[in-house]
């Protein structure tokens, strides 16, 4: 996450930055100079899991649309969206299992993670990344009992969450909304949104709408809020603005789950999904909004996939059901760009691993170890 | 010119004493330092001090009316001629500060431009209207502008030579810091027009304009210059960079707010379409005559006010590009846009039946360009996030997307139309929620109720009509809308008392077209749900959107020939970038006519390098 590449991490102090943590628990001295590095990675590196995980979903759709006229997208070897899929797989396990590792050694910076209005957001992404990677696995069928079981697995944490986060919205004084909104909350949304769709997609159509109507009512709220910008662009540090693309990754999700639920991209499908091309247009209209955070590379390039798959996901069912060729050109468009796009960040993250890796932890609790200041 | 250099060096010389008054070219430029005239009790002249303590010299300069001839060398403070304050500190004596300082330094540049004020026709033109740039080369020295004289030549500090004879002469420079590129594109009209212009003045103006850097006031200007519900009042705090006892060129006067007179005729000829042609009102009788001759109206002053400010664009682009950086008036430029959108939904079936879709692009295209700017910087914070700028008048850029809608679903598109009613329902419910919540971080809210009010109507009504035509029937997101907006105007029309005592301006017609969209919505309405409730409605509706422009029409004709103010100076264009620091020496020596344009900031800039 850009949270620690060049900016002194007072900015991004938690909240409750009064919390003290416990003195010198054992377990944050030991892990050294080996472990250190594996306990760092905070809940922002699950971006990346987000965005392959998406891809897969993306290759999935894509080959699966058998009614897609082109034959282009049919002819994407099973073998290469295998590959991605146990890549987006594998990539998701280790970023678990590190970040299991973070709440075993590191337990006061995963709750100072909790209580900052960015990082909160993103404990949803790893759930979100497994119900993708659920709904585009090609082992399991959607009535299976084990992908059921896997649904109630993946979407609880979700559920657990939402309460927890959304009533702090409206209830807890410093969390406010208006206070702690910024756009990475959007991540919040499209947790209930992907659940949603999964749960139409298996059939269970009344927790499908129960779900969705749960996160259309807080993007509501919070899109007009996030316009609102009552706090000005403070809400969100420079390096971090990749993470405005969520702004559009959220309609069209949400034009996806409506999608599932109502069997066919009706009306209303079709405005989320305009809205989220005009969110588009309009944050692609403002390359200057980025240049800061364009500088370096960081883990919070990764921000830019997950939506423009998204985007090209909806793309694809608006060009299913608008059987024109305007519509099959933008699908298209959409769909190479957001391919090209994880590809260079794949090529990055290659090139520049060290980079990626953090070299500080954000969350560091002050009492423990003084922060790493780059 | 030299002979005033000549005589001026020496301790303190008076600032005017020995200054050669005279037609000559330069004379005002470069002179030696004259900082003080000596009758100046309040303070001792010190040469060469740093430009704020030459602010109080200003009162010593009285300014002569514009039409004074000159006066003869030797007067002093006590008629005014020319302002011209020493342009070399190195003959003060102590090296002025700012005289390195450059171009970027606008503070500096203020200051220093305050103290050489004074003129009457303030001369912040072109060579630096607003800008930082410098660009005249008398290197280390800190050039000083002097006033135009009143029928004898601009001077300017550095190469003024004597003009041709032409109008070119005599050309008014105040207003150049508005006029697109300074003012240069008019001179070469003129000059391709046959007026003989000296070649000296092209260089010096080019050099200077080399050097300019445009800069607008931020937002936080607008709001702390101006005030009342259009930000259209000058706070009494405050002064304009352009004369303000003058009225302005015409072009300059001419508001984009004046499209509004499109929006509410055209939005009229609309209505009595409806009215000829729909079911429930055809007891009244009207023929559709009305429509065809309110529609060819409108179809006129359309084109009048498009090529008169087609015409501001090409002369004045600075003054167009403050009305863009307006809070309030951005939203105007929508208008031209919304009203040939109506004028595409009115058009009587005489006319033509059919459009053609490429109209729809093609007027939709500008709409979305200016949507993706605007919606872009509510987005993105900043300085000019909706939660600082929402006024009612935003109201403007979202009735777009729904009047485009509308026309599109009319022509018998399908995806073009539902796109802006997504954007425009998206950005509407933001808009909307902002401006009921009245957040206290919002400046441009008026306390007090005004006819700008009335666009809270506009949106619910049209969209109800998009959405209708869209489906295919007045179904129940339709009816949602439409009682939305019902319920809008009707709380509206029950404060009617408080809608008082605001000075009228041309952008009441853009408040009209609401009250016209809930009739011709209510018009729609009463088709679907026909009974004598509804029918009544629509003819009270319709009556008072007809009184309503009327009355308008009437008090425009009024301001237009009676008391021909009509177009008065457009002030909030005319704000200074910074606010200067009032003299208090200026109001004690009497001269009534400096403050105004004497402090802006913006001529200084031109002088220093």
């Amino acid at each position: 996450m850009g949270l620690e590449a060049s900016s002194s991490p007072s900015s991004l102090k938690p909240y409750a930055a009064d919390d003290t943590c416990p003195m010198g628990t054992g377990g944050a001295t030991k892990p050294e100079a080996r472990f250190a590095i594996l306990t760092r990675f905070h809940a922002g590196y699950f971006r990346i899991s987000l965005a392959l995980s998406g891809q897969a979903l993306l290759w999935r759709t894509l080959s699966d649309s058998s009614t897609d006229p082109r034959p282009l997208a049919r002819s994407l070897p099973s073998a290469a969206f295998l590959l991605l899929w146990s890549l987006a797989l594998l990539a998701l396990l280790a970023l678990c299992a590190l970040y299991a590792a973070r709440c075993l050694l590191r337990f006061p910076a995963v709750r100072a993670e909790f209580r900052h209005h960015v990082a909160m957001n993103y404990l949803f992404a790893p759930w979100i990344s497994w119900l993708l990677l659920l709904q585009s696995t090609p082992f399991l069928r959607p009535d299976a009992p084990l992908y059921h079981l896997l649904w109630w697995a993946f979407s609880l944490p979700i559920l657990v969450l939402d309460v927890k986060i959304y009533g702090q919205w409206f209830t807890r004084g410093r969390k406010f909304l208006s206070m702690v909104a910024n756009p990475a909350s959007h991540i919040t949304i499209i947790g209930n949104l992907v659940t949603a769709r999964a749960a139409a997609k298996m059939g269970w159509h009344e927790a499908a709408v129960a779900i969705f109507s749960v996160g259309a009512a807080h993007y509501l709220v919070l899109f007009v809020t996030l316009y609102q910008r009552f706090l000005g662009s403070d809400s969100l540090p420079a390096m971090l603005r990749p993470v405005f693309f969520l702004f559009f990754a959220a309609p069209s999700m949400a034009s996806l789950a409506w999608d599932a639920i109502s069997s066919s991209f009706d009306t209303g499908c079709k405005m989320l999904f305009f809205l989220s091309l005009f969110l588009f247009a309009s944050l692609v209209s403002r390359p200057t909004l980025f240049k800061r955070a364009m500088r370096r590379f960081s883990v919070a390039w990764w921000a830019y996939s997950f939506p423009l798959t998204v985007l090209a996901l909806a793309a694809a069912e608006y060009a299913r059901e608008v059987r024109e060729a305007a519509a099959n050109v933008l699908m298209l468009a959409l769909a190479v760009l957001s391919v090209a796009v994880t590809l260079a960040l794949m090529v990055f993250t290659a090139l520049r691993t060290g980079d990626l890796l953090p070299h500080d932890d954000p969350f560091d609790c002050p009492l423990l170890a003084p922060p790493l200041v780059r | 010119m030299e002979e005033a250099s000549a005589s001026k060096h020496g301790a303190v010389p008076p600032l005017l004493a020995e200054v050669e008054v005279s037609n000559l070219p330069g004379f005002d430029v470069t002179p030696s330092p004259s900082p003080r005239p000596q009758p100046n009790p309040k303070r001792p002249s010190r040469p060469g001090v740093p430009p704020l303590d030459r602010l109080p010299r200003r009162s010593e300069v009285v300014l002569p009316p514009l039409d004074s001839p000159f006066q003869p060398p030797g007067f002093r403070s006590v008629q005014p001629h020319s302002i011209s304050l020493p342009a070399s500190p190195s003959a003060f004596g102590v090296p002025i500060p700012v005289a390195g300082a450059g171009a970027g330094d606008s503070q500096d540049l203020q200051r220093q431009a305050t103290s050489n004020v004074a003129r009457e026709p303030h001369r912040s033109p072109a060579q630096d209207k607003g800008g930082n740039g410098v660009g005249f080369e008398q290197p280390d020295k800190v050039k000083f502008r002097s006033q135009p004289i009143p029928g004898g030549q601009p001077a300017r500090a550095g190469n003024r030579v004597g003009r041709g004879g032409g109008r070119a002469m005599n050309r008014d420079k105040s207003y150049d810091s508005f006029k697109t590129f300074s003012g240069k594109l008019e001179r070469q009209l003129t000059h391709l027009a046959g007026a003989s212009e000296a070649p000296e003045e092209e260089d010096s103006d080019d050099a200077i304009r080399a050097h300019r850097t445009t800069s607008m006031p931020k937002v936080d200007r607008f709001f702390a210059a101006l005030e009342g519900p259009e930000l259209d009042k000058l706070k009494s705090s405050e002064n304009l960079v352009l004369p303000s006892d003058k009225t302005w060129p015409f072009l300059l006067r001419f508001p984009v707010s004046a499209f509004g007179i499109c929006l509410g005729v055209s939005s009229q000829a609309i209505l009595w379409n409806t009215i000829a042609t729909s079911a429930q009102t055809t007891f009244l009788h009207v023929s559709t005559k009305v429509n065809l001759v309110l529609w060819c109206v409108s179809v006129a002053l359309m084109c009048a006010i498009t090529a008169v400010y087609a015409l501001k664009v090409v002369f004045y682009l600075e003054a167009v590009r403050r009305e863009y950086y307006h809070p309030i008036r951005v939203n105007f430029f929508f208008a031209p846009w919304i009203a040939c959108l109506f004028l595409a939904i009115g058009v009587p079936p005489s006319v033509a039946t059919e459009l053609p879709s490429w109209l729809w692009y093609a007027l939709m295209a500008p709409v979305l360009i200016l949507e993706l700017k605007i919606y872009g910087q509510w987005m993105s914070g900043g300085q000019r996030r909706l939660s600082k700028v929402a006024n009612p008048s935003n109201h403007l850029s979202v009735v777009g997307n729904f009047v485009g809608a509308l026309l599109g679903a009319s022509m018998g598109l399908k995806e073009g139309p539902v796109f802006f009613f997504s954007v425009g329902l998206a950005h509407y419910s933001v808009l909307f929620v902002t401006l009921y919540q009245r957040l206290p971080t919002n400046e441009t809210l008026p306390k007090e109720l005004h006819p700008v009010f009335f666009l809270f109507v506009a949106a619910p009504s049209v969209a109800s009509m998009a959405w209708a035509k869209i489906t295919g029937e007045f179904g129940y997101g339709s009816r949602v809308a439409y009682f939305i907006a019902m319920f809008l105007y009707a709380s509206l029309a029950v404060r009617i008392n408080f809608f008082r005592g605001f000075r009228f301006s041309l952008a009441w017609w853009a408040y009209t077209f609401p009250m016209t969209g809930a009739a011709i919505a209510s018009i729609r309405y009463s088709t679907e749900v026909g009974n004598s409730f509804t029918k009544a409605l629509c003819v009270a509706l319709s009556v008072i959107a007809v009184l309503t422009v009327a009355a308008l029409f009437g008090t425009t004709l009024v301001h237009a020939f009676v008391l021909r103010n009509l177009f008065p100076n457009d002030i909030s264009i005319a704000i200074t970038e910074r606010k200067m620091t009032p003299i208090l020496e200026l109001h004690e020596s009497g001269c009534g006519d400096d403050d105004h344009s004497s402090r802006s900031s913006n001529d200084v800039e031109a002088q220093q390098k």
